[in-house]
């Protein structure tokens, strides 16, 4: 409230603790914003599983996100390959493992399962064989980990 | 500056309130809650071969069968699908299934009978199956209920 010095009154509202709210407010949403930084590709529909496990967050180093589209197409760094140019992505992906792993000295023979987790994000719309196709593409490469992703309950 | 009186300094806090409102408005106006998404997390061995529909015994197995127990430890469903992909039926050996439902309540005596060893499952899938459905599949058998949830998948070759 003003306070009256020479007889005028002025009626100041403090706004301080209004603009503390707003802050909080920004820094709230700011928090909560994603600027899909992960390779979640929003053209990916997925099925909706009542019983999927939330995805435990310390390992996101070690894992290899595909997202397959209706038609079975892998999307790639916002590409979309075709069956081919998939495959030999993923044999470069395995390779670039093996060399990641061979740099920290945990390395891992041929023909031996690697560590990292593949992570399905597959169009509720694709035809199993497609999804298939990729399973056994990343088994050949030595991918043994493997996680299909789904939403949690109805969305 | 030269005013030697007391001289009150304020603050225009209005423009910061204005630019902080237009952030909390922008924020507000992006804001979408992402749906959250969850997984279903399996080791998958290599490599299970195609297998041949007109087989009618139980014997799938993902690795070179010298592991007789694993063998008999593992449930093997096969899926069906329509022509448009959804899931017509599901089969369990002999008996058939034609919904969820009744999948699951079958799984469900089969995890509760204690003879049966059965602790893993394997799930033979047309191709045409819309992944959608076999989520639904994987579902059952991961849901709280069965509880199943060392899973691995293969092809049925034929229709």
């Amino acid at each position: 409230m003003g306070g009256s010095a020479s007889g005028e009154i002025k009626a100041e509202p403090n706004m301080t603790p209004l603009l503390d709210v707003v802050f909080q407010l920004i820094t709230f949403f700011m928090m909560v914003f994603k600027i899909s930084g992960e390779n979640y590709d929003q053209r990916v529909k997925l099925p909706v599983a009542g019983s999927v496990r939330p995805v435990e967050g310390q390992m996101a180093d070690d894992r290899l996100i595909l997202n397959i589209d209706s038609r079975g197409q892998l999307l790639w760094n916002g590409e979309m390959l075709d069956i081919d140019r998939a495959m030999k992505e993923l044999r470069t992906q395995s390779q670039l493992v093996r060399l990641n792993l061979k740099i920290q000295k945990k390395e891992v023979a041929e023909g031996q399962p690697l560590p990292t987790t593949v992570v399905f994000r597959a169009d509720k719309n694709v035809p199993f064989t497609q999804v298939y196709r990729y399973i056994t593409a990343c088994q050949q490469q030595g991918f043994v980990k493997f996680a299909l992703k789904a939403m949690s309950g109805e969305g | 500056m030269k005013k030697m009186k007391h001289e009150e300094v304020e603050v225009q806090i209005t423009p910061m309130l204005d630019m902080a409102f237009q952030l909390l408005t922008f924020f507000i106006l992006t804001f979408r809650p992402m749906p959250t998404e969850g997984q279903f997390s399996m080791n998958l061995l290599p490599s299970a071969p195609s297998i041949d529909i007109t087989q009618t015994d139980q014997k799938t197995d993902q690795n070179d069968s010298s592991d007789t127990p694993a063998m008999l430890r593992t449930l093997t469903v096969q899926l069906r699908s329509n022509l448009d992909g959804t899931l017509a039926q599901m089969s369990i050996g002999e008996n058939d299934f034609p919904t969820l439902d009744l999948l699951k309540s079958r799984l469900k005596e089969i995890v509760a009978d204690k003879t049966l060893p059965f602790d893993q499952a394997v799930i033979q899938s047309d191709p045409g199956l819309k992944y959608e459905d076999l989520m639904r599949v994987i579902d059952v058998f991961a849901g709280p209920e069965v509880g199943i949830t060392k899973l691995s998948f293969s092809e049925l070759s034929g229709i």
